[in-house]
């Protein structure tokens, strides 16, 4: 009960952190007002590790309010779900959904700020299209939250933002209550790609660390001229009378949204999230970060974290990846199937991340390639193991662990309704849950969101 | 005639020192030539081929007998329009031979002559079950992107067969070529196919634009051999215009993409053409696939056209088994998912006979499974192509070797 009470207040705060703050474009996402529902017999898979077991569930006001056997069914529609499975949403680290919308031309290609390798000033939810089609595909997939980055072509690429999967006018009706902000960071080939090509910094993989050194140490520069004058600010007399006479008090420093975003991080209040593909590359980066003092939450795609799995377990450092990916470019070339199980069996967090708006909408089968080929290697990885990696582990690289991310007393109703074991490729989502309300529903047509762009040219998109 | 007999032929006795004749019992046979066997089963194999399988057969003396109970055998799985060989890291541009950028060679191009029997992703792909590949190549100057072969995945001889088709495109890509209309790249299909009719070198003087005496004589070989043209098309309308610019040059044709076939399903079935597709690419991704939905293969399979699934990726053609099974999943026949990775593909490419089969004659391609081979929780467990086991290890598998424990501190060059 004490846990329950815990997340509750934790929750609570979260949403009105978002509702006190007056930050620019705060999240206006309110919850819909959700129905007691009872899943009755479910095979349920909590997200914690715990093995599936076969048990009843109630929502009750947008949360998971009770899990056990022969629950009371009062006030609440019941769900038989003998024969189905539930799991918690499925949350995905890396997409760009809405800034890489489909259709995906010239006029929608949003997610690269690609002038300059940092852009720390920019966001990516100010080129999120809320009426991109990905997003209710990815929704029939499951997916209850996500984060949308910014693209990898600068070593800063911008913040990125944590949304619902919600149907919505604005962007700012996604945006998740309380998440913190990404640092979107990229190293390897394609910085220094975008920008050798152009014959400007960096052009080399040694041209990127110095960019991302040099960015870290004006942050802190700044950052301290900013702490002076602030302090001067809040104390004129003491700061009068410690000036030497003739020589004028500190100026506070000139505006920088790029500075803001990386002090940002120094101050603990936006989260790093690292696009690397290779362990040597990982490892400067981790020495980076201890050298100035930041976190990094999540390296993404990090197809070698294989190789340096045990430091990558000790500086608690996620790895995004994908299940079987490999070999598009060279920095991917050494990519395995064993990947993922081998960095969870090190003790560090794993992760499945998409990356793509097809491989989005099945993030299950993704997961099951990535267990089943471990499997074949002799190791042991159940699917209590696997389903972490798109569910709870995804929320802790996020900072919303607390909120979502697992099926337990007193945490969002972000739930899953499958026909079948979410590890079958017959299976497929049947009902998905967001803070309690129903938003897709396989056999209700009014449940399955349309954007304004799917609103075709005929009636039914062309005839049967 | 095609090629791939002699070259068939050949690699079965430079094979031949390896080969033993084998018995493999007990499992779920799909046979994929109308019967599963789940009772007693028993495939032979001789010299290369299947030799005969069924319920309860006698094994001759000397075979060497593989039990397979509680496991399933299926052909090989054959990926349609991929790049294997031809392509070793598709953003390393001087490991791609796909595709011709600058140089004006269109139909003339053949990818044979780049064909890399050591390319990395065989081995890869092979280990899941892949064991044959149609190596198309992809637009780079012109509507017309040259000639596709077939390929086995082993380790050496990898080429069966050239000419397997004329590979094209009609939409946005392929209109940036000509001008920026998809009018004009039909326009120039349509011309080169006339012009090739009549071209002699020594009458033709071509101008800026025109087709290249190479592409000519090229389009002229085509006209004149039994090879399909196999044209990426996404949009309904232009579906229709492929089809009748093969009715009107009396042309086999393949649809490639076919992101809105379902549009047009009834006339796909009726003037016979396969399709070749990515159930996965579901997305309204452009202006020419608004129509995208994941049930396109179940509709068309459902009107009777002939259905071959490929996968977005070449590095990844193991990926048809995801394709496939998510198929199933949106309706099709679990029997129809699996023809469509084995039987169909070899008979729409005019592959060797029997392929894709495993019935008595056709060669040994065959893959023994876990369980249901669709399930991505299922995998390969043996890999036969051409009555030869093949490795299952790749370079893939030595990294995992290698890092498989980082305490040992061993970690092969320090």
């Amino acid at each position: 009960m004490k846990h329950l009470i815990a997340l509750l207040i934790l929750a609570g705060s979260l949403a009105s952190a978002a509702i006190e703050a007056r930050e620019p474009f705060a999240s206006s996402y309110t919850p819909r007002v959700a129905e007691d529902v009872v899943f009755r017999g479910a095979s349920v898979l909590t997200g914690t590790g715990e093995p599936v077991a076969t048990t009843d569930i109630r929502l009750s006001g947008g949360r998971i309010a009770a899990i056990g056997v022969d629950l009371p069914t009062t006030g609440a529609r019941v769900v038989d779900a003998a024969g189905l499975w539930l799991t918690p949403g499925i949350i995905d680290v890396h997409s760009h959904l809405g800034d890489y919308p489909s259709p995906a031309i010239q006029a929608t290609r949003d997610g690269n700020e690609a002038t300059d390798p940092n852009t720390a000033q920019v966001w990516a939810e100010h080129s999120v299209w809320p009426q991109d089609p990905q997003f209710p595909l990815a929704l029939a997939g499951g997916v209850t939250t996500l984060q949308i980055l910014p693209g990898s072509a600068n070593l800063f690429g911008g913040r990125g933002v944590t949304l619902k999967n919600v149907p919505s006018r604005t962007v700012q009706g996604m945006k998740f209550p309380g998440a913190k902000q990404a640092l979107k960071m990229a190293c390897g080939e394609n910085p220094k790609r975008v920008y050798g090509s152009r014959d400007k910094a960096p052009s080399t993989r040694m041209g990127n660390i110095a960019g991302v050194r040099a960015a870290w140490a004006q942050a802190h520069h700044v950052m301290q001229e900013r702490e002076r004058a602030a302090a001067a600010a809040a104390n004129e007399d003491i700061a009068a009378a410690a000036a030497t006479p003739g020589v004028p008090p500190p100026a506070p420093p000139a505006p920088d949204l790029a500075m803001d975003t990386l002090i940002g991080v120094l101050k603990g209040e936006i989260l790093v999230h690292n696009h690397c593909y290779r362990a040597d590359e990982m490892a400067l980066m981790m020495d980076i970060a201890k050298e100035f003092d930041y976190k990094i939450t999540a390296f993404h795609h990090a197809v070698e974290s294989y190789k340096i799995a045990d430091l990558l377990a000790e500086a608690e450092i996620c790895s995004a990846m994908w299940a079987d990916w490999w070999g598009f470019k060279l920095e991917a070339f050494d990519g395995i199937d064993e990947n993922i199980a081998l960095v969870d069996a090190a003790g560090a967090c794993a992760i499945v991340h998409s990356d793509s708006p097809v491989g989005i909408q099945r993030l299950n089968q993704e997961a099951a390639k990535a267990m089943a080929a471990a499997q074949r290697q002799g190791m042991t990885v159940t699917e209590a193991d696997a389903i972490v990696w798109i569910t709870l582990n995804a929320a802790r690289a996020l900072g919303i662990d607390a909120e979502t991310g697992s099926l337990e007393i007193g945490k969002a109703a972000d739930v899953v309704l499958w026909d079948g074991n979410p590890f079958s490729v017959y299976s497929r989502a049947q009902q998905v849950y967001i803070d309690g309300y129903r938003y897709y529903d396989r056999n209700d047509p009014d449940r399955q969101p349309r954007t304004d762009f799917d609103l075709r040219q005929t009636v039914n998109g062309g005839a049967l | 005639m095609r090629l791939h007999l002699l070259a068939g032929f050949a690699a079965l006795v430079l094979a031949g020192t390896t080969l033993a004749d084998t018995a493999i019992l007990g499992a779920v046979v799909h046979t994929m030539a109308g019967e599963v066997i789940a009772e007693d089963s028993v495939i032979l194999v001789a010299e290369g081929r299947i030799q005969a399988v069924g319920s309860a057969l006698d094994v001759p003396a000397g075979y060497s007998i593989v039990d397979a109970a509680g496991k399933v055998v299926t052909p090989g799985l054959i990926v349609s329009n991929s790049q294997l060989g031809i392509v070793e890291i598709g953003g390393a541009a001087t490991t791609v031979d796909s595709r011709v950028r600058e140089h004006p060679l269109g139909a003339a191009f053949d990818v044979r002559y780049a064909l890399n029997d050591a390319a990395t992703a065989i081995a890869v792909n092979r280990r899941d079950g892949v064991t044959r590949a149609i190596v198309a190549p992809q637009p780079g100057n012109d509507p017309f992107a040259g000639w596709g072969v077939a390929i086995r995945l082993t380790d050496r001889d990898i080429l069966t067969s050239v000419d397997v088709g004329l590979f094209g495109a009609i939409g946005a890509a392929t209109s940036s070529y000509v001008g920026g209309s998809r009018s004009a790249v039909v326009q120039r299909m349509r011309r080169g196919l006339e012009q090739a009719q009549r071209y002699r070198a020594s009458s033709y003087n071509p101008g800026p634009g025109d087709f290249s005496h190479a592409d000519l004589a090229a389009l002229k070989r085509f006209r004149g051999a039994n090879v399909p043209l196999a044209l990426e098309v996404h949009r309904a309308n232009e579906i229709r215009e492929a089809v009748a610019l093969a009715e009107d040059f009396d042309l086999d044709l393949i649809v490639l993409g076919a992101t809105e076939a379902w549009q047009v399903s009834e006339l796909l079935a009726a003037q016979r053409v396969p399709v070749v597709i990515d159930v996965l690419a579901n997305l309204p991704s452009s202006f020419e696939r608004l129509g995208a939905r994941l049930d396109n293969a179940a509709l068309l399979s459902q009107a009777g056209v002939q259905v071959v699934f490929t996968v977005g990726d070449s590095q990844n053609a193991r990926w048809l088994r995801q394709v496939a099974g998510n198929a199933v999943a949106n309706g099709m026949e679990h029997a129809a998912a699996l023809e469509s990775i084995t039987r169909i593909p070899a008979q729409v490419w005019g592959l060797e006979p029997g392929l894709g089969t495993l019935r008595p004659g056709a060669p040994a391609d065959l893959v023994i499974w876990t369980g249901d081979p669709l399930e991505l929780t299922q995998w390969a467990e043996r890999v036969m192509i051409d009555g030869e086991w093949q490795d299952t290890s790749s370079r893939q598998t030595r990294l995992f070797e290698r890092y498989r424990d980082l305490s040992s501190g061993n970690f092969g060059y320090r």
